[in-house]
């Protein structure tokens, strides 16, 4: 058989399996008759309604001097870790804004970073393609720097997310560049296995985002450049359990449901979209009111930066790269409250938010270099 | 930190009580400074204390005496019990009965309430009740009431107090939960006090207030503390104002909690010998313990949280950046510096411009730049009237004698007044009428001062009597002089730094102080498409500018990539091979069936082995060959090599698109590189694929080597700038590159283009085959586009011009779809040499006119997208030279990028000096 043959049968094979995927994607909507939104209201569910001081800025981190890329909780302890461009770590205690530790990076082109399930150390990746892994617990060494405790190295393009797997501080996902994600084994730092690459079913363009299932920890959901996202068993490293479609954009995060059987999707394509891994199907997407009504200027939609389920899950937390921060009734894909718009908002792009463990605080970080933390802001009693 | 977990606070509290619906729970307003009537009050104690008398804030308590319910005093327990007091009071005014009210206010009365109200807003010079409708209202019952004791009428005005109590309500409302707990408090053991009545409330007031701050504090450990501190500091106002204890005009930020003398501000423990961190706002004293929770992480130096982002007390201006003892104990090293370099250079703690004067004049932001960067600035500058004689550079205090010299013509502040210095003597120096102090230096030093002449001084000290032209003299020339100005305690001239004239062009830049460092590397960013030569170009700097470019560990990793490159290169040309093989057998058909030999067949023992290598490759595990095959397999790689069926394969390289150019260069010397005992040079570094992380990131610090010439131009330069140069590999033809917003701070962006890609295709996003060109143009187009690097300068190289000229032999440049319209102008007749060419012995070459046209090309194509220049090296990325005078270029760019602001400012400068001597 000539290569030219071989080509010829690629590309019919190709053009097979596009095919087959668009009528998928049309049977796939004709299946769905409804979607949570249109039920939910059928059902008399009604928005969530936010008070005027049930969500206020609190706290201010201030100390990062360049644009903050990536933030994370400890579970149990309020504590965050974050991640700047201006090459530094710095782990915060939440309640009293003070830093616990400033570390300084080798590489300053940072990109992610994540708290370990104990909270006794952090690991952050970015450009160098590298992720490093501090013990916060290590001492210091003699210019004053934490050192690295290990390097986890064998991605070919920047790690652009990194998750611990819950309740086990020697393991990690992290999702590349190039293409793939990878589960580590920090003690030997080798790669456990690799999701994705060159010769398996994996993501086509980089992978931005990854969301280990609360419940089942051994499924995890990717999200990627090549505006799908893909559900893993770790156990199968081969190919992905599933692929969800939809998206116009690249997706950027990916979060899990709190009840792992759906996840949420935000893309460039300004959207937020909820995904069953059941069924495949996709449940909802929250659109917001401007874009609708713009209609198909493509170039002034904001993308989403990043993504965060209240504890149950009602309520979804976005942020937009024009510095909007929507609070979603997930059951009626209705903004609800908009923290773009209150007192002490972001002046740049937000880049990132996280909830707290326990649900009561949201900490969102941006390119303004600071990070705030939202969270009820009345006065509380107990009655 | 742990002790944390010990305190009770808000964070999550969980609830566990009876369900409750989502309306019985409290709801607070978001408290807007603004909103609370603070500024309103301060005013007022300026005025006069009838009004005082009369000033009323909110009066809860007054509102049950009101309605006669005396025994509703608020507990300071919740918002609910509030609330629901307030219900209570509601109710009674929706009654209309409220049985036991004996207070209603006439009709006319009201309208005279809300004279004296209007009459007291004009009082206030306008300065608002913080710009309010509902306080005003407040305002208004309160006043009504104070009448309504003495009258008694009829239930319309009633109606009245009801409404302005339903805007209290409203008030109460918007100030928040916590306000409204803490705020009642002195306002209505104010209005106790005045009411006269009921002489046992105020200390019961008293103490609950004491009770109140209490509970607050405990809760500082919640999100909410920085409001409630706010709110403390507001009460502390009203309270002193009440108590008719008026404040300076300026609103000077209280601590928000009242202790006794001595003793920290949130533990309340100590005495006044127990060390103590002092807040630069708001002179709250905090002990060791409680410093850090105080002050958190100090972001703008030793300020309480709630003080964060006021500016601090002028008293302490000369405490900035000074540690105490105490913070270095509690921080380590770094931070205290952090936190000190902070305190100092954060805007917020900058000196206030319009506190300082110069002759009249507030300054502003940009003046007091200017002047305190001048070369010769006032010292240690505090807010305050100064005059400022700009030909002379004489300075001091507004009414006094001059205190020093600083840099003349800047141009700050209003043209000097005649009696800046509150002088008598008739004798004036550039419009200021002189003291006698200066009188008498004047006279001692030998100046005729008779006839109360008119000095005109210059800042060299040469002076002219006004309306003539010729300089009688130097008043700072003689010895004598200096010793008199030193005994009449007057400032001589310092030396000066810096020649006139130029003196304060390279500070204009820095009106902000700079927060980074000077010695910060100046960017680079190098990028470019896969294939483009990124790479070498890296290579080649790190060669040119570091002395030792590769370490004998990368040197090694190096030779183990090199290695497998080369097996690797092997295998396609087999591959390649076993191709050509059966397309000649195709070609033939089946005429030499017996004899199936063609010019590309291997004999049957490399067979062997290139079968082996085939398939470990194709296994993936190509690395495991040579560790310890590379010996053995040497020879018989080298046989391989040189067999006529791979030179045959070699010789139709192009056609194999896999197969890298620079294969060769290690193919043909197969031999050296298989060797064990092979340390690459740094040619074959250059040469070599893969050496940088491929799809990463990899920066070189340099600095150029000062040349010989510039060592001699540039003998005041000591350290010559540095330089980082920052490589990133796009993946495949750059889509999706989410990193490209990270380079913000880059200086120029060197946008690498592999000239030879015009005529190879190589596979798009889409599955589509796309001329490389155009996926560069496309890659080039999105990165210029890009927010990030709007305003930065590009660098496009146009590199492997070498083999883009051989190419150009080969195959014409219009094969490419944008490169169409190339019509070469064919060097036949002598004409054309003067046209373009810049050397004259030949025309130029067709690479050439080639490359100049694909720059044109790409220079349209930027100043369509930008409207700027785009510049354009056309670079061999294997010469050094070439390399060097490129990333020159760079650098060239950069210094010319540097130096345009200056130039405008020189124009600026002439002009202001010229108008500081015409006034």
């Amino acid at each position: 058989m000539s290569v030219a043959e071989l080509k010829e049968k690629h590309k019919a094979a190709t053009e097979t399996l596009n095919s087959l995927r668009e009528r998928l994607r049309d049977r796939r909507s004709q299946l769905l008759d409804t979607d949570v939104a249109s039920y939910a209201k059928a059902q008399g569910k009604t928005p969530v309604a936010f008070g005027p001081t049930d969500l206020v800025c609190c706290r201010i981190l201030q100390g990062h001097t360049g644009k903050v890329y990536s933030l994370d909780w400890t579970p149990e302890k309020n504590r965050i870790v974050s991640a700047s461009q201006d090459g530094r770590l710095i782990v915060w205690n939440a309640l009293t804004s003070q830093k616990t530790h400033a570390i300084k990076l080798p590489c300053a082109w940072v990109m992610t970073c994540a708290f370990s399930p104990t909270g006794q150390s952090v690991a952050c990746g970015g450009l160098d393609s590298v992720c490093s892994i501090f013990d916060l617990n290590a001492a210091l060494d003699k210019d004053g720097n934490l050192p690295v405790s290990r390097m986890l190295t064998g991605h070919k393009g920047y790690v652009s997310c990194c998750q611990y797997v819950a309740d086990d501080d020697t393991r990690l996902i992290t999702g590349s560049g190039d293409q793939t994600c990878v589960l580590w084994d920090i003690t030997t730092g080798l790669r456990t296995s690799v999701f994705g690459g060159e010769y398996q079913s994996g993501h086509t363009a980089d992978v931005s985002s990854v969301s280990i299932n609360g419940s089942n920890s051994r499924i995890f959901v990717s999200g990627s450049c090549d505006a799908t996202a893909r559900l893993w068993d770790t156990r199968v490293a081969s190919r992905a359990v599933r692929t969800f479609y939809g998206h116009e954009g690249d997706v950027n995060p990916v979060k899990f449901f709190p009840d792992g059987n759906r996840f949420g999707t935000g893309s460039d394509d300004g959207t937020c979209r909820l995904f069953d891994i059941r069924t495949g199907h996709q449940l909802q997407v929250y659109t917001p009111h401007q874009q609708q009504q713009k209609g198909d200027s493509i170039t002034s939609i904001p993308s989403v930066t990043s993504i965060a389920f209240s504890i149950s899950g009602r309520l979804l937390f976005t942020s937009y790269s024009n510095g909007d921060v929507f609070v979603w009734d997930t059951l009626l894909a209705e903004v609800v409250l908009n923290l773009g718009t209150l007192q002490n908002s972001h002046e740049a792009r937000v880049s990132c938010l996280g909830l707290s463990a326990d649900g009561s605080a949201l900490c969102t970080g941006s390119w303004d270099t600071s990070l705030k933390i939202w969270a009820f802001g009345g006065h509380r009693t107990v009655i | 930190m742990d002790s944390n977990t010990d305190l009770p606070y808000s964070f999550a509290v969980e609830y566990s009580g009876p369900p409750i619906s989502h309306r019985s729970l409290p709801r607070a307003l978001p408290i807007d400074i603004s909103k609370i009537p603070v500024a309103a009050v301060v005013p007022v104690s300026r005025n006069s204390s009838k009004l005082l008398s009369s000033m009323p804030v909110v009066q809860p308590i007054v509102v049950s005496k009101l309605l006669g319910c005396n025994d509703t005093i608020v507990s300071p327990n919740s918002v609910i019990s509030f609330n629901a007091d307030k219900n209570c009071i509601g109710n009674g005014t929706g009654n209309g009965t409220g049985a036991e009210t004996e207070t209603t206010v006439s009709p006319g009365f009201e309208e005279q309430s809300s004279g004296e109200f209007s009459d007291m807003v004009n009082n206030r010079d306008g300065v608002g009740l913080g710009g309010r409708g509902e306080s005003s209202g407040t305002l208004g019952f309160s006043d009504s009431f104070d009448k309504s004791r003495e009258f008694s009428g009829n239930s319309l005005a009633f109606r009245a107090c009801k409404e302005s109590l339903d805007l209290n309500q409203q008030d109460w409302v918007s100030n928040g939960s916590g306000l409204s707990l803490s705020f009642e408090y002195p306002s209505s053991r104010v209005s106790s006090l005045k009411t006269g009545d009921c002489k046992d409330e105020p200390s019961f007031d008293r103490k609950n207030r004491l009770i109140g701050f209490g509970d607050i504090e405990s809760e500082t450990e919640s999100f909410v503390d920085d409001i409630d501190i706010d709110v403390n500091i507001n009460i502390n106002i009203n309270i002193n104002i009440n108590q008719g204890q008026p404040e300076a005009a300026r609103v000077k930020k209280e601590p928000g909690v009242k202790t006794k003398k001595g003793v920290c501000y949130r533990c309340n423990k100590g005495n006044r010998f127990t060390e103590k961190e002092v807040c630069i706002v708001c002179n709250a004293k905090y002990c060791v313990n409680c410093v850090l929770r105080a002050m958190g992480s100090m972001p703008e130096g030793r300020k309480c949280v709630a003080c964060i982002g006021y500016s601090i007390d002028e008293s302490k201006r000369g405490n900035l950046g000074k540690c105490s003892r105490m913070l270095k104990r509690l921080l380590n090293n770094l931070e205290v510096r952090q936190v000190m370099k902070a305190e100092k250079l954060c805007a917020v703690n900058q000196l206030p411009p319009e506190y300082v004067c110069v002759n009249r004049k507030p300054l502003c932001h940009d003046e007091l730049a200017i002047l305190q960067s001048c070369p010769n600035p006032p010292k240690k500058l505090k807010p305050g009237n100064y005059w400022y004689d700009k030909v002379s550079g004489l300075w001091g205090k507004e009414g006094e004698k001059p205190s020093k010299i600083i840099s003349p013509h800047l141009n700050v502040g209003a043209p000097i007044m005649p009696n800046a210095s509150n002088g008598n003597t008739g004798v004036f120096i550039n419009g200021r009428e002189i003291t006698k102090v200066e009188l008498r230096m004047l006279q001692l030093s030998g100046v005729q001062c008779a006839g109360n002449p008119h000095f005109w001084v210059n800042d060299d000290g040469s002076y002219q009597e006004e309306g003539q032209k010729n300089t009688r003299g130097y008043i700072w020339g003689k010895a004598g002089t200096k010793l008199v100005c030193a005994v009449l305690s007057l400032p001589v001239p310092s030396k000066q730094v810096y020649p006139t004239g130029e003196q304060f062009s390279n500070t204009l830049g820095q009106s902000v102080p700079d927060y980074f460092d000077q010695i910060a590397p100046r960017k680079l960013l190098l990028v470019g498409c896969s294939g483009s030569g990124t790479s070498t170009i890296y290579k080649q700097a790190k060669i040119l500018y570091k002395e030792i470019p590769f370490t004998d560990e990368e040197r090694e990793s190096i030779k183990f990539i090199i290695q497998s490159n080369f097996y690797s290169y092997l295998g396609i040309l087999l591959e390649g091979c076993e191709r050509f093989e059966d397309e000649a057998l195709n070609n033939t058909g089946n005429q030499v069936s017996e004899n199936d030999e063609t010019v590309y067949s291997i004999p049957p023992r490399l067979k062997t082995f290139s079968d082996w290598l085939l398939k470990t490759m194709v296994a993936g595990n190509l690395e495991d060959i040579f560790t310890a095959a590379t010996r053995e397999y040497a020879p018989v790689v080298e046989e391989l090599w040189n067999h006529p069926a791979m030179q045959a394969t070699y010789k139709r390289r192009n056609e194999l698109e896999t197969l890298p150019s620079v294969s060769s260069y290690f193919l043909e010397q197969a031999a050296k590189i298989l060797s064990t005992d092979y340390t690459p040079s740094d040619v074959d570094i250059l040469y070599a694929e893969h050496v940088t992380s491929s799809n990463g990131l990899s920066t070189v610090d340099f600095s150029f080597p000062l040349s010989l010439d510039e060592n001699n131009d540039k003998s005041e330069q000591h350290n010559s700038p540095r330089f980082q140069l920052i490589r990133v590999q796009a993946r495949g033809f750059g889509e999706n590159c989410k990193w490209l917003d990270m380079f913000e701070d880059v200086r120029v962006v060197i946008f690498c283009i592999s000239l030879s890609d015009f005529d190879q295709y190589a596979v798009d996003a889409n599955g589509n085959l796309v001329n490389k060109m155009l996926l560069n143009k496309k890659f080039f187009t999105s990165i210029v586009t890009h927010p990030t690097y709007e305003q930065m300068e590009f660098l496009l190289i146009l590199n492997k011009f070498d083999v883009f000229e051989d190419q150009l032999e080969r195959v014409p440049l219009t094969c490419c779809d944008w490169f169409s319209d190339f019509r070469p102008v064919v060097s036949r007749n002598s004409q054309n040499k003067n046209i373009s060419s810049n050397n004259i012995n030949h025309s130029p070459s067709m690479g050439q006119m080639a490359s100049h046209y694909v720059a044109v090309k790409f220079k349209k194509l930027y100043a369509s997208l930008t409207d700027r220049k785009l510049y354009v090296s056309v670079v061999k990325g294997l010469d050094p030279n070439s390399v060097d005078q490129t990333l020159k270029y760079a650098k060239e760019i950069l210094e010319w990028d540097e130096e345009k602001p200056n130039f405008n400012f020189n124009e600026y400068t002439i002009y202001s000096s010229d108008s500081g001597s015409d006034s």
